[in-house]
């Protein structure tokens, strides 16, 4: 699970000023309820992303809270409006103290 | 794949019960490196409680009155999952996003789910439309509810059956 915690977060190629985009965000993560060794289940880890707080321009815009029900490798869609061209971070937080985080530069055409 | 039925005529209430505190202790061991002071981020007792449907619409919303939102609430969900472990749902809601009147939150509760409550997204109005999207793990054939609380308080809800072929913890 190398991967684990790299963030994607995919815009529109050109945004409009004012235009409500929306954005794709996934974080590789297992999002496990049970720990397997060699298929066995040997533990409740409950290793999963429970928080996903979003920012714009270094203001917090939403906060997701999460649970186990979400697919692994949690794909979240949202809506925001790109009013300024700045900085859209997400950062994804887990049941084991984790911390994901992910920008993407919302620059207007 | 995660398996949880009972094991062996073992609920998985007594299970979990008795393996808790094991858990608890091995997590600590395992994971004290990574493991932050925000204890309410990491504790698995602060989780979202197994619970009926009902048990989870008085937890959450206290027997507040709910409306239908049909008419204003886009819910999309497949009619039929393939693969339970991954069912996409979007949920608009045909509301304004201003500082006078917003989305405040959208739950979205899957009936049949060991947890019923699967995601809670918290908005605000610079998202400029309530507009929010995830994949889900349904563990059965089940309604997908899409509660949405406003500004004001007033609730609303919207739902549609996905049937599930393949159930997507564990079955």
């Amino acid at each position: 699970m190398a991967d684990v915690g790299r963030v994607r977060i995919r815009l529109p190629s050109t945004i409009k000023a004012g235009e409500i985009v929306k954005a794709r965000v996934l974080v590789i993560h297992p999002m496990e309820i049970v720990q397997r060794k060699d298929g066995k289940v040997v533990d409740k880890n409950y290793l999963f992303i429970n928080r996903v707080v979003v920012s714009y321009l270094d203001r917090e815009i939403a906060q997701f809270e999460t649970t186990q029900s979400i697919s692994e490798n949690p794909f979240f869609t949202f809506a925001f409006k790109a009013t300024d061209p700045g900085v859209l971070r997400v950062a994804f937080l887990d049941t084991h103290g984790g911390k994901y985080e992910g920008t993407a530069d919302v620059k207007l055409s | 794949m995660e398996t949880e039925h009972t094991m062996g005529g073992i609920t998985r209430r007594a299970l979990l019960q008795v393996t808790g505190t094991l858990g608890l202790s091995s997590l600590v061991v395992v994971v004290l490196g990574r493991l932050r002071a925000a204890g309410a981020q990491g504790n698995p007792a602060n989780l979202v409680p197994e619970e009926p449907v009902d048990a989870t619409m008085k937890r959450l919303f206290a027997g507040r009155p709910i409306k239908d939102g049909s008419g204003v609430i886009k819910l999309d969900a497949p009619l039929i999952a393939e693969n339970g472990a991954v069912v996409p749902v979007t949920i608009e809601v045909d509301a304004p996003m201003t500082a006078q009147s917003y989305v405040k939150t959208i739950y979205v509760i899957s009936d049949k789910n060991r947890r019923p409550m699967n995601v809670k997204f918290a908005l605000t109005p610079a998202m400029g439309q309530a507009y929010v999207g995830t994949n889900l793990r349904l563990g059965e054939s089940t309604d997908v509810r899409a509660v949405v609380e406003l500004s004001d308080g007033s609730l609303l809800q919207a739902k549609r059956e996905v049937k599930v072929t393949v159930g997507g913890c564990g079955g």
